[in-house]
């Protein structure tokens, strides 16, 4: 039995703010939370953290500024982890200035700050400031891990920095005594494959001092898909199966058989095609484009006056035209609407763009709707 | 070649500096902010002004999907579409990455495409969608591959000029390779001195391979050696542990009579303990070695070891160039039947005979007079679907004149171009010279004058053939003509020994002012030829200074009424 | 009813308000007739004699006096009669809306509708459609987008009116979201509806959309066929219009003005001469239709293409009708086509009558003298073009990306993407010089016919 004198349960508490925004932040409600902060509401370090990991889209970014607006007024401003995370999350929302900013702001600073940054700014194209992040941090005599040379290694691929990164490479065990691991090595073939030497990264690959793991023919595979170097991607495909069978993928396309000739036949001098073939004619395409000649003429030179002259045609349905084409698919019809009658030359120039950019172009003018297609306009010309 | 990170880092970002170079056109930011107003100048923006490329990066949500459906059009072949794909992309919200566009390149390449490569590329150009080294390598591929490396080295130099990053080990293979194709040492030379002064990449041992291989090709084995001895020295002074250069290495000391240090060089490199690194290509080019000098059995050794290293798909020891020297090297025995055995084997190795190995074995064989053999591969080669190509029609026709089977020889010249073939002016001559030797004079001729109709130009052989012929039986009204259209035709100069033959030839006849007459008669025709296409540029002038008049007269009347 | 109510008054009775309200409305009805107003005014006086309050409290009276007054045109004086209600309700304040939309005063309309308390589907109406009256298209869809903000449900009138804006304007995607709205008010068996999608589509280019709205009726009435057949016919699908125009004789529709309409554009677009001069008889003999001013447009545009000009002269000079400007400029563009300056020259003094400061005539005038090189005349008509202050006509292009318009004018840098669009004419211009154009302006120096 309950003592009687016991004192009633106490009353429901008034549900305080930071109970309240931890719960928003539960339930990824950033907005309304940033909004209730702005206009008092309290936040503890955990819910700061939560709310700060849940800006991961560059849409968030006008959040996670204000959440930092907001930050620094606190007293838990020098958090480490609170400012890890918001370098971690400005970089993510494509933001390095404001990463940068909160670095430097920073009173004290560990090494996942510096990684973050120089990571940030690799996934963000600005592989070279990360590369200058690193020479501050050496400058300042901090002592590499094995994860900096990863962040260091994604900034170098980033920059394309080929030199850089072996140098980088080489001096981690010269000059720190960390070995490479796997991760080092697939950091320094994505180096290589991101900056276009396919043909130097596979020959680095050849020649480790080690049987390469499946995901080293994987992150060559990638980069060969990407680089669009299909003969390529289909060997490393090989390559990664006979090690881990369950890469095979069974919605592969084959490749069509190679019409060029690599010069692996060790025939070379006995190919004598040449001698008795005419050399290929190049048939002019259906329409009047200007055959192409093997020449640099259109690398070297400007293009001429008269192309100009013409570019600065700028009727108004041309206008309209282009910006059709910048706002929608490619394939998909545009309609334009005129006030006036089409006037020949554009009338002209919009047939030639219908062939040019795959498109039917509907013009309706004052007078009747012109449907362009393939180079032919419904009207017959006539209009 | 950097002393410290930091140096490579300052000169990598000189080099971009220095270029100013535009960020790259992306639809990802389709309106950056630009505060000043774009100024309509009278000149349109250099497409051609050096740009940062794109990084892998762009290639994300849309341009990754539009990527990965080109990928899919290329491995289905449809590369019309997948050229055409690229270009409408060009005009829409989804523009193409310099990948992408990499990636048709590529597929056109690999078909041997040129015109609708080079096309393309004209094409991404304009667009002002900037080029990676990828693209730079491609086009100089096909360059090279189409013989204009006087182009591709004007190429090589834009990119030195005005591109932001290097040209990659890979740029410098395949121009030197190209330069070496082409009979060019001594220029393959200078840019390989150029490769080295500007350290963008390492001493190459496969740039070096091309050009040890250039230099035996010009008969001086002891600049292979030397450049040998260079590749060793910049790469340290240790052993080069790239097997590709021993091949040539090898051949340089047998041309050079040393065949001790050759075979030297042999046991120490594929010596048990020996690090130097061989994948097929090297292999080949050390078994090339081997059985082109003596040294069959060796080369039998060696071949048998390929086969047994050979584990695909990790270990590549055998490709399809050894099968190609070993049926060489039994051909140059002699020993024919193992050399058609050795061709069949290929297919157990995953090697699958292109027309270039057929090619070789059917010469091997029509040489021979194993004509019946040589038919049969060329009938195999239908079946296999691998196209014969006029080289392989030109074989079969020599093969059955050969052996006196002149019906066959010119049926089956008339069967290539039934096939789409386009036989030049030597061909002809092979069929020409083979009627010829056959005292098939008149046939010889119709076969010159078909040659005239499809329009291939004939080549000063095409007349010696016929002129001796006709001079031969003292056929002098036709030798004269043939002397005439020789005189007449501008791609080609009468050599000194036609002439003295006609001469002769007419003097046995008791004919010789007839000759001095020809000249007469020619010159006088050329000079008629001259005057009425003076006659004809001066119609074309006057029209078209009329017709300027008449603009102008135009113009300054609508100035007057505007 | 005029002699009913004149007996009645003389048998003394006096009208009550029902009567008269109805006598008014029987005047707004036949505005056009002359004696309406007359009647509507000695209605009105009446009014004020027999009613109490002078009629002022009575809603129905005080409404159809604004409605005949507005209808015939006396627009003030409607107002007046409406501020001097002293009771009003919403169909008052409709009926004023639609007599202001009626002259044209839209902001007008708009205050009254404004100052409603309790506007209702009807007045919103009254205000869409007089802005479609009154050309004012981008705010008839503001104002529809207004007035579903007030919850207000969604009839098929308005959805027709809707949709004639989207038609007009050629906003497909507005247009295709209004026939998603309407499917899911389950209008789908709406004739009218029907048909205005058909017109819709047909009018924003996508004439495959409006045959599928087409197949999709199960009772079509002529109108269907009539839209169908003007869509394919105007969108230069001639065949299908002439097609499906036999197609509706089979299926037993009588073929009215609009029908042959639809016919004749089509023949003239591809040029059919016969078939056209067939159809233009076979709807005079056997059906009986008087030829109206679009048909003639249709026959002398058929003509003048083929290079009759003559005949097509001959015949516009024949119309019972003083032809439009439509008409004459489409003969005019044929001069230019068959380079006669003579005939151009006798329209000219048609079109100048009609439309004298339109600078497209002018331009299209000078264009054909250009052609034949007569340089003093294209002066003289430029000299004419200052002399009478003829200014030209901004032309403007529009095009619809995601519901939204965006309009353009020649050498237009105000659109935010301003850098995309000249740089992608600038790859766009030097790929077309690959395909063989070659801009004439620049080679000729012309006035340009459209901007």
């Amino acid at each position: 039995m309950a003592p009687v004198n016991a004192p009633p349960p106490p009353p429901p508490q008034p549900m305080e703010a930071p109970v309240d925004l931890a719960a928003l932040c539960r339930e990824g409600k950033i907005k309304e939370a940033v909004e209730f902060m702005s206009q008092g509401a309290r936040a503890d370090p955990p819910t700061f953290f939560g709310l700060v990991s849940g800006c991961s889209d560059p849409k968030h970014l006008d959040h996670l500024k204000k959440l930092h607006d907001l930050f620094i007024r606190t007293p838990f401003r020098a958090d480490l982890q609170i400012n890890n995370k918001f370098i971690e999350m400005f970089s993510r929302c494509g933001s390095m200035q404001d990463a940068r900013r909160v670095f430097d702001r920073m009173p004290d600073r560990n090494m996942d700050s510096w990684h973050l940054l120089i990571h940030g700014y690799a996934s963000n194209s600005q592989g070279d400031d990360g590369l200058q992040v690193f020479e501050q941090m050496r400058r300042v005599a901090i002592q590499p891990d094995a994860q900096t040379f990863l962040v260091v290694l994604s900034a170098c691929a980033s920059a394309e920095a080929i030199e850089e990164g072996f140098i980088h490479f080489n001096s981690m065990y010269k000059e720190y005594g960390i070995s490479p691991g796997i991760e080092h090595y697939v950091g320094l073939i994505e180096v290589l494959g991101k900056s276009g030497h396919l043909h130097e990264a596979v020959e680095f690959i050849e020649k480790l001092p080690f049987e390469p793991p499946a995901v080293i023919w994987e992150t060559m595979m990638t980069l060969a898909r990407l680089q669009g170097d299909i003969d390529l991607e289909d060997r490393m495909e090989e390559l990664l199966v006979s090690i881990d069978p369950s890469k095979v993928s069974p919605k592969k396309i084959p490749t069509p058989p190679r019409k060029r000739r690599l010069g692996i036949n060790m025939l070379d001098g006995k190919n004598k095609l040449g001698e008795y073939r005419l050399p290929p004619v190049i048939v002019r395409p259906q329409v009047k484009e200007q055959v192409y000649v093997p020449d640099t003429r259109y690398v070297l030179h400007d293009i001429d006056q008269e192309a100009k002259e013409q570019a600065l045609l700028y009727h108004s349905e041309r206008l309209a035209i282009a910006y059709g084409l910048i706002s929608t698919p490619a394939r998909t019809p545009l309609r334009i609407i005129k006030n006036l009658r089409v006037c020949g030359d554009c009338h002209n120039a919009i047939k030639i763009m219908s062939r040019i950019v795959g498109r039917e172009l509907i013009v309706r003018d004052n007078k009747r709707f012109h449907h362009f297609k393939d180079g032919k306009c419904s009207c017959g010309d006539y209009w | 070649s950097f002393a410290s990170p930091e140096e490579a880092a300052a000169e990598r970002r000189r080099r971009k500096r220095r270029l100013r170079m535009e960020p790259p056109l992306s639809s990802l930011r389709p309106s950056p902010p630009k505060p000043q107003q774009r100024i309509p100048s009278k000149t349109a923006p250099n497409p051609n002004a050096p740009k940062l490329p794109e990084t892998l990066s762009a290639l994300s949500a849309k341009r990754l999907d539009l990527h990965n459906r080109i990928l899919t059009l290329i491995r289905e072949n449809d590369l019309d579409e997948a050229t055409l794909l690229v270009r409408h992309s060009i005009y829409s919200n989804c523009r193409p990455t310099v990948f992408t566009c990499n990636a048709v390149l590529h597929a056109l390449l690999r078909q041997n495409r040129h015109a609708d490569l080079l096309s393309l590329h004209r094409f991404i150009t304009q667009a002002g969608i900037a080029p990676t080294v990828i693209t730079h390598n491609l086009v100089l591929q096909v360059y090279c591959d189409a013989r204009k490396t006087d182009t591709a080295l004007e190429h090589y130099r834009l990119i030195l000029k005005d591109s932001p990053f290097n040209p990659s080990p890979t740029t410098y293979r395949i121009l030197v390779k190209g330069l070496i194709d082409n009979n060019k040492l001594d220029q393959a030379l200078d840019l390989k001195d150029d490769m080295l002064t500007k350290a963008f990449c390492p001493p190459d041992p496969i740039v070096y391979n091309s050009l040890m291989s250039g230099a035996l090709k010009s008969s001086d084995p002891h600049k292979a050696l030397s450049l040998f001895e260079e590749l060793k020295d910049k790469l340290g002074g240790g052993t080069v542990l790239d097997g590709a250069v021993y091949g040539n290495l090898m051949k340089a000391y047998f041309n050079k009579g040393m065949e001790k240090e050759a075979m030297e060089c042999y046991n120490e490199v594929l010596g048990v303990d020996s690090k130097v690194l061989f994948n097929a290509v090297s292999y080949n080019s050390v078994l090339e070695a081997l059985s082109k000098n003596g040294n069959f059995d060796e080369a039998l050794r060696l071949f048998d070891r390929m086969n047994a290293e050979h584990d695909p798909p990790r270990r590549l020891a055998v490709n399809l160039g050894s099968f190609n020297v070993m049926v060489d090297g039994y051909c140059a025995l002699g020993k024919f039947s193992e050399a058609i055995e050795v061709f069949r084997k290929m297919g157990e190795k995953k090697c699958s005979p292109d027309a270039l190995s057929y090619n070789n074995l059917i010469d091997q064989l029509g040489r021979n007079q194993l004509v019946g053999e040589a038919e049969e591969l060329y009938r195999e080669m239908g079946e296999r679907g691998i196209n014969p190509d006029e080289y392989t029609y030109v074989l079969i026709v020599e093969s059955c004149f050969g052996v006196g089977r002149v019906d066959d020889a010119v049926g089956y010249f008339n069967k290539m171009m039934e096939v789409g073939l386009r036989p030049n002016a030597n061909a002809y001559n092979k069929v020409i010279g083979g009627l010829v030797n056959v005292g098939k004079l008149d046939e010889a001729r119709e076969s010159f004058e078909q040659m005239v109709e499809k329009e291939v130009k004939p080549n000063i052989t095409s007349y010696e053939l016929l002129l001796k012929a006709f001079c031969d039986v003292g056929r002098v009204a036709d030798a004269l003509k043939i002397t005439k259209d020789t005189l007449m035709d501008e791609n080609v100069v009468l050599s000194t020994e036609m002439k003295e033959l006609m001469e002769e030839t007419l003097k046995k006849e008791g004919r010789e002012e007839d000759m001095g007459k020809l000249y007469e008669e020619v010159e006088k025709e050329k000079a008629e030829a001259l005057a009425r296409a003076e006659e004809e540029k001066a119609r074309a002038e006057a029209l078209a200074k009329e017709e300027e008049e008449r603009i102008k007269a135009e113009d300054a009347a609508k100035a007057e009424a505007a | 009813a005029m002699s009913t109510f004149s007996s009645m008054l003389v048998a003394g009775v006096l009208p009550n308000s029902i009567t008269l309200a109805t006598l008014l409305s029987a005047c707004a009805d036949y505005s056009s007739n002359p004696l309406s107003l007359p009647l509507g005014i000695s209605i009105h006086a009446l009014v004020f004699k027999c009613c109490p309050d002078h009629g002022l409290d009575d809603v129905v009276l005080g409404t159809a006096l604004v409605d005949m007054y507005a209808k015939c045109g006396l627009i003030n004086v409607a107002r007046r009669v409406f501020d001097g209600m002293t009771v009003k309700n919403s169909v008052t304040c409709n009926t004023m809306i639609d007599g202001y939309m009626k002259c044209g005063e839209v902001n007008h309309a708009i205050s009254v509708l404004r100052q409603m308390s309790n506007r209702d589907k009807v007045s919103w109406t009254a205000l869409i459609n007089g802005c479609i009256r009154n050309k004012l298209f981008e705010d008839a869809l503001e104002y529809f987008r207004e007035m579903q903000a007030e919850d207000i449900v969604l009839d098929y009138v308005i959805a027709i009116a809707v949709l004639a804006v989207c038609a007009n304007l050629g906003a497909l995607g507005q247009g295709l979201w209004m026939h998603c709205l309407s499917m899911r008010h389950d209008f789908r068996d709406n004739i009218r509806l029907n048909n205005s999608l058909i017109d819709m589509y047909s009018r924003c280019g996508r004439v495959d959309l409006a045959f599928q709205v087409f197949t999709s009726i199960r009772e079509r009435n002529r109108v269907s066929w009539n839209s169908m057949i003007v869509g394919f016919a105007t969108n230069g699908y001639s065949r299908e219009a002439l097609d499906h125009f036999s197609m509706m004789l089979k299926t037993g529709f009588e073929p009215d003005g609009v029908s042959f309409t639809g016919v004749l554009t089509a023949c003239s677009h591809a040029g059919l001469i016969e078939i056209g001069l067939k159809h233009y008889d076979v709807m005079q003999r056997v059906y009986g239709i008087v030829p109206r001013m679009e048909h003639y447009g249709c026959v002398i545009d058929l003509l003048a293409r083929a290079g009759y000009l003559e005949d097509a002269m001959h015949l516009l000079e024949r119309m019972p009708m003083k032809p439009n400007v439509v008409i004459l400029t489409s003969l005019l563009a044929a001069c230019r086509t068959h380079g006669d300056a003579g005939l151009a020259e006798r329209l000219m003094g048609y079109l100048v009558e009609l439309e004298p400061d339109c600078d497209s005539n002018f331009v299209l005038l000078s264009n054909i003298y250009a052609t034949l090189g007569k340089w003093t005349s294209v002066g003289e008509v430029r000299g004419i073009m200052k002399a009478w202050e003829i200014k030209r006509r901004p032309g403007f292009s529009a095009v619809e990306i995601d519901c939204g318009i965006h309009e353009f004018m020649s050498g237009d840098r105000s659109h935010p993407e301003s850098d995309g669009i000249y740089d992608m004419l600038d790859i766009l211009g030097s790929e077309m010089k690959l395909y063989g154009y070659h801009p004439q302006a620049i080679m000729s120096g012309l006035p340009l016919e459209c901007e």
